[in-house]
């Protein structure tokens, strides 16, 4: 049995405004509320609102045997009630139904993990937290931001928090030989992996509308046959995992919907049921669907999903995106040790990734896609207002 | 006296320290009952009659072609701002002139006047040297092309008794309204391209100034270090040249008081982010500072060719957020950083003059100066220090923030010493000139 495992992110962070050293102790807001309202608002008119009615549609229809996972971040989440109540309601009635699990995650999809294990935990449980109140529901699956992962993490995540599966990249440098396709243990045995098939992932999230491509364009039943062909390796009767991870706003803003990504989702669930030795599965069944002996597998250096790459170059490569974060995570110590409630929740929406993603000046074609999730003309600027809120922080906690 | 000027930069077109010397000289020269007639490089072919004092600010507008100036004459302007956005003049000087014809105007250049039977050798060689160098496919060159094409046409249209000209920019546009009129033309050096480019900069620039200040009948240096490099780089005849310190009048809307945005010592750069201003001393001096006093922050206000080295290098020292930059300033804002600083300094490789740092003192901010720049000549009360003595420039910093209370003193010093620095003595040098001049040029037509 293949089970097709989807995971959505959806995130949105909080972007800041042009924030310059005059603006700072005059009481200007820090982010651009204006900017931030209006990316959520057409976010779930295009993305958020259709996807989730058809992906309800999608459940009803075919009576519990179409799943998907979700991870949805805090800074997401606030900004739903804050612009878009409608669409937190719509997240809502998808869990209702039980066929939607819910992935934990660091509240403020940051990179705390890289920089402060104390600060990951805390926003590790305070986004657990969260949906438990939003959703009543309780998390057992975790994927860091990003897919950012290396041994060090499913220790902390282990071991404090008891998750039991984690979510990450199929990074070829790591498994080499082994196929993304199976579920496989952590370094220390004690916790499962599951990786991104990212080349059929990719098909979806980064191809689907590109007309360079040779395969373009995408249909179901191409889609569905490429599938199928994975399961004529396994002649031992082992459960495969085709883990689909991508950003939700694949459908309807990545992808617009003249491209057809939604009338692809539309039939994709139906095609893939018409097989008996298809299915789709949640990533917390993987513990009890893997009838096999599970491989360790060690990933000594950190992984992520992102650029060619596949490590952490989009957010910490260059000088700017370094000292910009050490810095911040300089400032969460002391804005802690002082214990100063109302600065903290800003300086975290700071740690949000997207931050030093705007930073990154890597000349590559991945600049490209940088440059388009970016509010900024250049890193530069994008480097300037966060060192100028920064310094905003500071001095606010010297008054 | 009616004088023809020509100028890249006058408020609100204003990039820099030009633009701020041109408006004070304008403003005391008008107060002498010295008449101007400006031109800038606005979008519309316009010229400013400048009579009044107080026209420096309002800038009365007449359009050279005479349908124009009565179609302008029929609009309603709610200020004077909407009037000037209409003229094409905003805040960046850079972005105004359209290139319309190059090819029409170096045509008209060589044809009518430079082989004009009634130029010498020595003459046409000036003219060959500024023509063959006005040449290139950069926008400012285009621009520079544009501005004198103009000129041509202002120089026969208007009445005048002399031409004044500041920087190579608009030395071709002087020099052909000296061709057309042969009335006497003042060149005024504020800056030569080894200030700017901090090196040898660029070739065709130097034979435009050195064509332009060889043409001039009179040439005016903003200090004695400028001087000597005209006459050493240049060797232009020392007999020709004059100095006339730049002075700094306080704008009459200026708010001094103290206004602190950091709890922590402020240490201001404020320029244009280039080689000649030596950002990358000041940068050298932050990191070197903030070792032994990491509560200081450095602002870099104002940007340039060099912003992103500055910017990035800032960040691979991990200077944290003690490094800021602000972009681009517009005056009131430039105010509000000047009362936030506690220190200014100006580590430029070569400064022809330097107003900022006036302006710093006039707002009680101690300033420690480059030793190789004009300023340096005028004022006592600031610190004047080689650009190239980093530990030096350090030292004198750590000590003003050590010692709050001298540095409150110095910049109170430099406060009354500034304010006498006026305008007004500066212009009745020029007055003089400009007399000297004339009568030069009488006894010559005589």
């Amino acid at each position: 049995m293949l089970n097709i495992i989807f995971y959505f992110q959806v995130h949105q962070p909080y972007r800041l405004r042009h924030y310059n050293v005059l603006d700072i102790g005059q009481g200007t807001p820090m982010f651009d509320d204006k900017l931030n309202s209006e990316v959520m608002k057409k976010v779930a008119q295009k993305c958020y609102l259709p996807t989730n009615a058809l992906l309800l549609k999608l459940i009803k229809e075919h009576e519990g045997r179409f799943k998907v996972a979700f991870s949805i971040t805090g800074t997401a989440i606030e900004q739903f009630k804050l612009y878009s109540p409608e669409t937190l309601d719509s997240f809502k009635a998808l869990v209702d139904t039980g066929c939607v699990e819910i992935l934990g995650e660091t509240y403020y999809h940051s990179l705390a993990f890289m920089y402060d294990s104390n600060e990951f935990l805390d926003q590790v449980h305070m986004h657990r937290d969260l949906m438990m109140k939003e959703f009543s529901y309780h998390t057992e699956t975790f994927r860091n931001t990003e897919l950012i992962y290396q041994d060090r993490l499913s220790d902390l995540i282990f071991e404090i928090e008891g998750f039991k599966t984690i979510l990450t990249e199929g990074v070829d440098r790591i498994l080499q030989w082994r196929s993304p396709l199976y579920s496989y243990k952590n370094y220390s045995k004690r916790i499962n992996l599951l990786l991104k098939y990212y080349q059929l992932a990719d098909d979806i999230a980064f191809r689907f509308s590109n007309r360079d491509w040779p395969e373009y364009p995408l249909t179901v039943n191409k889609f569905v046959s490429w599938i199928d062909k994975l399961t004529l390796n396994e002649t031992k009767g082992r459960n495969q995992f085709l883990n689909l991870f991508m950003d939700y706003e694949t459908f309807g803003e990545h992808q617009w919907a003249e491209s057809g990504i939604f009338d692809f989702m539309r039939h994709f669930p139906g095609e893939v049921l018409k097989n008996d030795h298809l299915g789709f599965a949640h990533p917390k069944d993987a513990t009890s669907l893997s009838n096999y002996q599970q491989e360790s597998i060690s990933f000594p250096e950190a992984v992520s999903w992102a650029d060619e790459e596949r490590d952490l170059s989009a957010w910490l490569e260059n000088d700017m995106q370094r000292n910009a974060i050490e810095t911040l995570y300089e400032l969460l110590e002391k804005i802690k040790a002082k214990g100063d409630e109302k600065l903290l929740p800003l300086a975290r929406m700071l740690s949000t990734s997207d931050h030093f993603y705007y930073m990154c000046s890597k000349y590559f074609q991945d600049g490209d896609v940088h440059k388009y999730f970016s509010p900024y003309d250049s890193p530069d600027q994008a480097y300037i207002y966060f060192i100028n809120a920064l310094a905003e922080m500071e001095e606010k906690l010297l008054r | 006296m009616k004088v023809l000027m020509f100028t890249w930069e006058f408020p609100p077109l204003i990039s820099g320290g030009l633009g701020m010397a041109c408006y004070g000289m304008v403003k005391a020269l008008l107060n002498l009952g010295i008449k101007i007639d400006l031109v800038l490089p606005t979008r519309e072919m316009v010229y400013f009659p400048l009579r009044e004092v107080s026209d420096v600010d309002t800038l009365p507008v007449v359009f050279i072609d005479k349908g124009e100036q009565s179609k302008f004459e029929k609009l309603r302007f709610s200020n004077d701002s909407e009037r000037l956005e209409y003229i094409g003049i905003s805040d960046s000087p850079e972005s105004y002139i359209q290139l319309t014809s190059v090819q029409r105007y170096s045509i008209s250049l060589k044809k009518e006047y430079w082989l004009s039977e009634r130029m010498s050798g020595e003459e046409r060689d000036v003219w060959r040297e500024m023509t063959n160098h006005l040449v290139g496919d950069e926008d400012l060159i285009h621009k520079v092309q544009e501005f004198t094409l103009r000129a041509e046409k202002i120089a026969k249209l208007l009445e005048f008794d002399l031409i004044h000209a500041h920087d190579w920019l608009c030395y071709p546009a002087g020099m052909l309204a000296r061709k057309i009129s042969t009335k006497p033309l003042v060149v005024h050096i504020h800056a030569t391209e080894f200030d700017r480019a901090g090196g040898p900069g660029d070739e065709r620039v130097h034979k435009i100034e050195h064509a332009g200040m060889t043409y001039a009948d009179k040439v005016i240096a903003v200090s004695q270090y400028t001087a000597q490099m005209i006459m050493s780089r240049y060797r232009i005849d020392t007999a020709k040249i004059r100095i006339v310190h730049n002075a700094f009048t306080v704008p009459e809307d200026a708010v001094f008081s103290k206004e602190r945005i950091f709890k922590g010592p402020v240490i201001l750069f404020l320029g244009r982010i280039t080689l000649q201003k030596g950002p990358d001393y000041f940068l050298e001096m932050a990191q070197k500072v903030l070792a032994s006093h990491p509560d200081a922050r450095f602002i870099m206000a104002g940007t340039g060719d060099m912003s992103r080295k500055i910017l990035r290098s800032s960040a691979s020292l991990k200077l944290k957020n003690r490094f800021l930059f602000t972009g681009f300033l517009n005056r009131k804002q430039v105010e509000r950083i000047l009362r936030a600083s506690d220190i200014y300094v100006l580590p430029s490789v070569s400064e022809p003059f330097g107003i900022s740092p006036l302006e710093a003192m006039a707002y009680g901010i101690t300033s420690v100066i480059s030793k190789q720049s004009g300023v340096a000549e005028v004022v006592n009360h600031a610190f004047k220090i080689d650009f190239w003595e980093v530990d030096l420039w350090v030292d004198t910093i750590n000590h003003l923030i050590e010692n709050p209370e001298k540095n409150i003193k110095m910049g109170i010093d430099g406060m009354h010493e500034v304010n006498k620095i006026q305008w007004d003595e500066a212009a009745i040098k020029i007055r003089q000139l400009y007399s000297a001049t004339l009568a030069e040029y009488i006894r010559r037509q005589e």
